[in-house]
């Protein structure tokens, strides 16, 4: 990994300055000047007056708390796996006014942020309004310095349209999988004295008989955790992957106060389970029927719903008879949004009852075909519109399309019947 | 010259069959050992050396197959013969087995496992020959939970890789309709019970076809709704001896085990036959209920598509009807209100939406869309939502104390 050694020695030093809101600053500005590297333009500060000023004020105030409390520069907390990239672009991830703050580095005084809201009150006004405008988590705000910026090798920012969005993309026309739960994994990297935990902690279970863990639980976000005497946490119950990191961080806090010497490190997204609602019934022998050879087990004996494991992406979809489909197994959310997508294409191809075979026998080609099509075309313009890609293929179905855009309106189509039990077929 | 048999002392293949005395023998023509020595030997050493072994009592591949694998390989076969399966089954179930077996996965299994397999691998069989056959029947053979056979079986074709069809519903009315002991008079069945075999089981076929079509039996277990197309079409064929008789009656009648579920499928199937039943003139005039449905099966099943299509829309018809109406209703309203009355009159009820059961019922809880959060996750946590979490070093100490007092108290009642 490209400058691992060096991001060590800054995530010990943003670790200190998280874990001691009271250590001497003396050492942050010369540490802080190779993160920010006179290379980067400086141009950023004009840049960031184009912004509007409308969107500082109501920032205003969470910038002044921030001012006392290192949790706004903890760049430590920065999800491994984007680190190799930069340890830039992974912060650009956040979309924080700390990141904006950082990158307006020619104010390094900025990062002083210890010594109570004074200097932070005074290290706000210093910077120009417009700085802070840039916590606007808007596309727009923060394209315009991304091309100055990946000019400079220090601070490469990705096109931020890759990060996961906070709101579903707007192209995700028609179905929009809701994140349910999402579990995640940290490392405290320091060993936990479980009984004293469970001793100094309201929140908490411990049964060491039963498991091996103690069983924390906080109510804003509300999620439960498991944390274990490696110091290795799992954190379950988020709502999303902010979410879900930000009760991480919580429970890191939690077990930190306790007199623990916390880091945070390695926190991943292991599981995203979604729901969602095609809101039509789907006929599921026969869809079981055509996607045999993709690894679909239909088995009503045991299990009402179909479960669907999909190759590309790696997920399982259960696919029920009422129309509501559950997603598990994704690692990011914005895989769940094109997946809503691609699995209504899947299965757009089945209308009402009776009509089925027509349909099927008019789809030219497989629909996992479509699917891996769409993943392939994903993965190399990762904002392309799911729809466009469609047209782009040119041979679907046109009732495909047709569903699309009249929301599964179907033409009146021949209603033949279906020799039912006829070679075992249950129609 | 035997080959392939060697000394065990120098390992060389020259043994020579000679006899001492009257005993034979076969030596080692290098070091003189005697290999074997008459009927003082095993009949594994005796194969191993190529002698002679009466077929009977040859351990033949039996050397290479551990003893729980040739245990569960005989199950395998007395399996498929208490279900009367044709022989090639047996082979293929047993060929299944082998290959399972190769896999460490398998080969680790617990013995409940392996049991287990047994059934997943005539089940296999079935599947792929179309036989009918449910888990249910598997699991209740083999004394089994329906967890660990769904667990081993789900394995097993994941394993294997193997490409098992869908239970072939049509056979398995068939199989299972047959099992009810009504078609032949007895002493536990009065007269009117009993039925003809070909004319229940062609009415069965029927209803189950009907079910299939609006939506009962997909996600759904197959046997129940093939139980209460079996009871049905059993009532129908003689409605006025048989309504008295209830579902569950009428199962202990047939000596069959009524499953849990059936009797909502029986409610199911009753409400379909009602709304088709309105659809038909002279039936409408009757006002039915679910009862006196039963008399009229026969009619609505011989029109059953039409009345269908009648009875229920789905989507489209729904789409359409509103576009006419929405389209339509700025001109020639009065031309279009009279058609639709007329069509209105044909139709008195609106026609319900063929939908599975389980989007027809309301929803149990609403499902509030969940307001977009601007978490970041990167947002500074206060200090005093953390300590909220923490107990005082007095609250401490009082749980110490609550916590030694109840131990106290439990070990009292036991004295050492």
């Amino acid at each position: 990994m490209v400058g691992s050694p060096l991001m060590e020695e800054e995530e010990d030093m943003y670790l200190d300055l998280f874990l001691d809101p009271y250590t001497v600053q003396d050492a942050f500005p010369p540490a802080m000047s190779h993160l920010f590297s006179p290379r980067a333009p400086l141009d950023v500060y004009p840049l960031n007056l184009s912004n509007p000023e409308a969107v500082f004020s109501p920032h205003f105030g969470g910038v002044k708390e921030t001012s006392s409390d290192f949790s706004s520069v903890d760049l430590s907390f920065l999800p491994d796996e984007l680190a190799q990239d930069s340890k830039d672009q992974a912060v650009t991830g956040n979309r924080h006014e700390t990141e904006q703050s950082r990158k307006t580095q020619d104010q390094q005084c900025q990062l002083q942020l210890p010594g109570g809201e004074d200097s932070g009150l005074s290290l706000n006004n210093g910077s120009s309004p417009g700085s802070h405008a840039h916590l606007y988590p808007g596309g727009a705000a923060f394209n315009q310095p991304s091309p100055e910026k990946s000019s400079s090798d220090s601070l490469p920012v990705a096109s931020i349209v890759s990060m996961t969005p906070m709101n579903p993309v707007p192209e995700c026309s028609g179905i929009v999988p809701q994140l349910q739960n999402v579990v995640s994994t940290a490392n405290l990297a320091c060993k936990l004295d479980l009984r004293k935990i469970a001793l100094s902690a309201k929140n908490t279970e411990y049964n060491p008989k039963r498991f091996a863990a103690v069983i924390m639980r906080i109510r804003e976000p509300r999620t439960t955790a498991l944390l274990f005497s490696s110091g290795k946490v799992v954190c379950t119950g988020a709502k999303s992957e902010e979410e879900s990191r930000l009760a991480a961080r919580k429970y890191a806090r939690v077990v930190q106060k306790l007199g623990f010497p916390v880091k945070f490190f390695n926190f991943k997204i292991q599981n995203m389970v979604g729901s969602c609602d095609v809101k039509f019934p789907i006929r599921l022998e026969i869809l079981a029927l055509t996607h045999r050879q993709f690894s679909s087990s239909y088995e009503p004996e045991l299990f009402p719903g179909l479960i669907y494991k999909m190759v590309r992406p790696q997920v399982v979809l259960l696919i029920f008879a009422s129309g509501k489909v559950v997603l598990t197994g994704g690692s990011s959310e914005r895989w769940l949004c094109d997946l809503g997508q691609r699995f209504r294409a899947c299965i757009s191809g089945q209308p009402a009852e009776g009509t089925l075979e027509n349909h099927l026998s008019k789809w030219n080609y497989s629909s996992l075909s479509l699917v891996s099509t769409m993943v392939q075309r994903h993965n190399q313009q990762p904002d392309i519109n799911p729809l466009s890609l469609e047209r782009n293929l040119g041979k679907s179905s046109p009732y495909s399309l047709k569903a699309w855009h009249r929301g599964y309106r179907r033409t009146k189509a021949t209603r033949t019947q279906i020799s039912g039990f006829a070679g075992g077929t249950c129609l | 010259m035997p080959s392939g048999s060697r000394c065990p002392d120098c390992g060389s293949s020259e043994l020579v069959e000679d006899s001492h005395y009257s005993q034979s023998q076969l030596v080692c023509s290098d070091c003189g050992c005697v290999v074997t020595e008459g009927t003082l030997t095993t009949t594994f050493n005796d194969e191993g050396n190529l002698r002679e072994v009466t077929y009977s009592r040859s351990t033949g591949e039996n050397e290479q197959v551990s003893r729980s694998q040739q245990r569960d390989l005989r199950r395998v076969r007395d399996l498929c013969r208490i279900l009367k399966l044709p022989t090639t089954f047996e082979d293929t179930a047993i060929s299944y087995y082998q290959r399972a077996y190769q896999l460490s996965g398998i080969r680790a299994a617990r013995l409940q496992k392996k049991e287990v397999l047994v059934g997943c691998c005539v089940l296999i069989t079935c599947r792929q020959h179309n036989w009918p056959l449910t888990m249910g029947a598997i699991c209740t053979l083999l004394y089994a939970d329906l967890d660990v056979f769904s667990g081993t079986y789900m394995q097993l074709v994941k394993l294997l890789g193997l490409d098992v069809p869908a239970l072939c519903l049509a056979d398995l009315v068939k199989s299972y309709c047959s099992s009810f002991r009504l078609f032949q008079a007895s002493p536990s069945i009065p007269a009117k019970y009993v039925e003809d075999k070909d004319k229940m089981l062609s009415r069965t076929l029927l209803l189950v076809e009907l079910a299939n079509e609006t939506w009962l039996v997909t996600g759904r277990h197959p046997l129940p709704v093939i139980t209460a197309a079996t009871f049905l079409a059993w009532q129908s064929l003689r409605p006025s001896a048989r309504l008295t008789c209830s579902l569950a009656q009428f199962c202990k009648l047939a000596n069959v085990d009524l499953p849990y579920p059936a009797a909502s499928r029986l409610q199911e199937l009753l409400a379909v036959l009602l709304r088709m039943a309105s659809q038909l003139a002279w039936l409408r005039v009757l006002k039915l209920d679910k009862r006196t449905v039963v008399k009229h099966i026969a009619d609505l099943l011989q029109h059953r598509h039409m009345l269908v299509r009648m009875a229920f829309r789905d989507g489209t018809a729904e789409g359409e009807t509103q576009k006419q109406q929405q389209g339509e209703q700025g001109q020639r309203e009065e031309a279009e209100d009279s058609t639709f009355d007329v069509l209105e009159r044909k139709r008195p009820a609106s026609p319900a939406p063929l939908l599975p059961p389980c989007m027809l019922k309301p929803p149990k809880r609403s499902h509030p869309t969940p307001s977009v959060s601007a978490v970041t996750g990167d947002e500074n946590i206060s200090d005093s939502e953390i300590e909220q979490y923490l107990r005082t070093p007095q609250e401490v100490r009082d749980f110490q104390r609550a916590q030694a007092a109840s131990q106290a108290a439990k070990s009292v009642p036991n004295p050492p």
